[in-house]
């Protein structure tokens, strides 16, 4: 009974954030990644495929974070704020259901604007000539895993913090966990244990976004193996589920005042 | 149907302000069957106790319990339970049939029952027309109606509104309370919180009075009334000696008459007065406050 009530929920906020401007917002972004790989291709001596994929993964990487950011901020300080969350947990509705409902529903707007934004990078890449490298579908893979790890960090902190708060918070994790491996191998780091125990520590409990961008390698067409792949991915989703379920604790013990 | 049992909720602040004690040591029964009326001020914890009865927040002490009609599992409980916030805003993009269709198939109701209950309620709360429309179409009148349509789609036994009457109009209201007695008339036990206290006297047979976080009164809407103490009667006499001295306050009218208020202590005394001066007593009437003068009394606001 359950998994229909999720997807109860699930559908009805798919339905309500598709109506909303999202999908606008994701049009304009494909007209504009459209249009600036055009305009950029036209600069470019010998490879222009390579400004396409790098604009096309570049666009849907910021607009997947985007929203994983902006309406994960929202997804349920505003049900508070509009007293919509009473409407749906003061029916037999338990309240795990109601948040795995919400995060169902809005990652299907996400898979949404990670599938129209990557047909538009595919397309105007085998236009202008280029390959379609398996390295690629993965990379499009691992952004949809990175806006996952994110929107999970953005709901998790705002069930503690309010929206400003929320969004700073979350954006310095994204960007720390990007810069944590470079910052790990300055000399500076190296010569002093203290920071580099600091950065190893953060490195090993905060998110390591940096494991989930691909980008670069797609970009030089360099293959990678599974044996860097698979435990990456593995990473991502364990950490994902850990989040998951601390949420699903904060949730279910949250005062809803 | 439910037992608010000795509850207390005090919100922690920081430590440069002081914790706030929104309710303290509160006890109330709602009885099956009953039209239960809650009254309050803004800020008398009446929110606060929904919240609580509803497992929205966790009380700091007491407990709420549910009759076991109403089921033994949360679950059950809310399957038998219809419940309106205050001011509720809804999902701005649905139409008011998908949020119908939301609720009811959260209420585990067929799309086929769904169907039923929406084209008997719709014209009865007059949404029949919009259903079609975005929620965010919808004026705030349009937006309580629909929302006490969603809330008695399941048939609920018991149903728990927080100022369901807060921004209508007086024909919304007056439908409104309509049908609140029609489902209440179904046998269903209706619990609400309200500032309006002629709608609470109207229409409820219990009221219960929080003030600052306590009890003040918890009874029948009749018991209220006729309980106090202050009450006077007015005695219409004419002709005769007049008894000035006698009454709290005398008004001479028309063809000899006079209009005498009299504490009820000394109404017994005040006849025999009356007519041994001569008088014709031709009228007596209780003087009934009504629920907003005690309410406003015991607010300590008149």
């Amino acid at each position: 009974m359950m998994p229909s009530k999720i997807m109860t929920i699930a559908y009805y906020t798919f339905r309500e954030l598709y109506k909303s401007k999202i999908l606008l917002n994701v049009f304009f972004v494909g007209l504009g990644l459209v249009v600036v790989t055009f305009v950029a291709t036209e600069f470019t001596y010998g490879v222009p495929e390579r400004i396409a994929l790098d604009f096309g993964l570049g666009m849907l990487s910021l607009s997947s974070l985007g929203i994983s950011l902006f309406l994960g901020v929202n997804l349920l300080s505003k049900e508070m704020e509009s007293r919509t969350v009473y409407m749906v947990i003061a029916r037999p509705v338990p309240r795990y259901a109601f948040i795995l409902g919400k995060l169902v529903g809005l990652l299907g707007i996400q898979a949404l604007n990670v599938i129209v934004l990557s047909a538009l990078t595919l397309a105007s890449t085998a236009f202008l000539g280029g390959e379609l490298s398996p390295i690629l579908f993965w990379a499009i893979g691992f952004t949809l895993l990175e806006s996952l790890l994110l929107l999970l960090c953005v709901v998790l902190i705002s069930l503690l913090a309010n929206t400003i708060l929320s969004v700073i918070f979350s954006m310095v994790l994204l960007v720390l966990g990007h810069a944590v491996k470079e910052t790990q191998g300055l000399s500076f780091v190296e010569n002093h244990p203290a920071l580099k125990a600091l950065l190893d520590f953060y490195h090993f409990v905060l998110p390591a976004f940096h494991k989930l961008n691909l980008k670069d390698y797609v970009i030089y067409k360099k293959s990678l193996p599974l044996s860097y792949l698979l435990p990456n991915v593995a990473y991502g989703t364990i950490y994902s589920l850990g989040l998951l379920c601390l949420i699903v604790f904060l949730f279910q013990r949250k005062n809803l005042d | 149907m439910i037992n608010f049992s000795n509850v207390t909720k005090i919100f922690k602040s920081d430590i440069l302000t002081q914790n706030f004690t929104a309710l303290n040591d509160v006890s109330f029964q709602v009885p099956a069957g009953s039209m239960v009326g809650f009254l309050g001020a803004n800020g008398a914890g009446k929110t606060t106790s929904l919240k609580i009865i509803m497992d929205f927040i966790r009380p700091t002490g007491g407990r709420v319990e549910f009759s076991p009609e109403m089921g033994a599992t949360k679950l059950e409980i809310r399957r038998n339970l219809g419940f309106l916030p205050e001011r509720p805003y809804f999902y701005p993009n649905l139409t008011g049939l998908e949020f119908l269709y939301f609720m009811g198939t959260l209420s585990e109701i067929s799309r086929s029952d769904i169907a039923r209950e929406v084209a008997y309620w719709g014209p009865r709360f007059r949404v029949d027309h919009a259903l079609g429309r975005e929620l965010k179409t919808y004026s705030k009148g349009m937006l309580q109606r629909i929302g006490f349509l969603s809330t008695i789609l399941h048939h609920p036994k018991l149903i728990i509104l927080d100022e369901p009457l807060s921004g209508l109009d007086p024909i919304g209201r007056k439908e409104l309370k309509d049908v609140i007695i029609e489902v209440h008339k179904q046998g269903k036990t209706v619990f609400f919180s309200s500032h309006i206290v002629p709608d609470v006297e109207e229409i409820c047979d219990r009221v219960i009075f929080l003030k600052e976080g306590r009890l003040v009164y918890d009874g029948p809407v009749n018991s209220l009334l006729v309980s106090d103490q202050e009450r006077d009667y007015v005695i219409l006499v004419q002709g005769g000696k007049v008894l000035e001295d006698r009454a709290k306050s005398t008004v001479t009218l028309p063809d000899e008459v006079r209009r005498y208020v009299v504490p009820s202590s000394a109404k017994d005394q005040f006849l025999s007065a009356a007519v041994a001066a001569g008088g014709n007593v031709f009228s007596l009437e209780l003087v009934k406050p009504s629920l907003e003068e005690i309410f406003y009394q015991t607010q300590g606001r008149k």
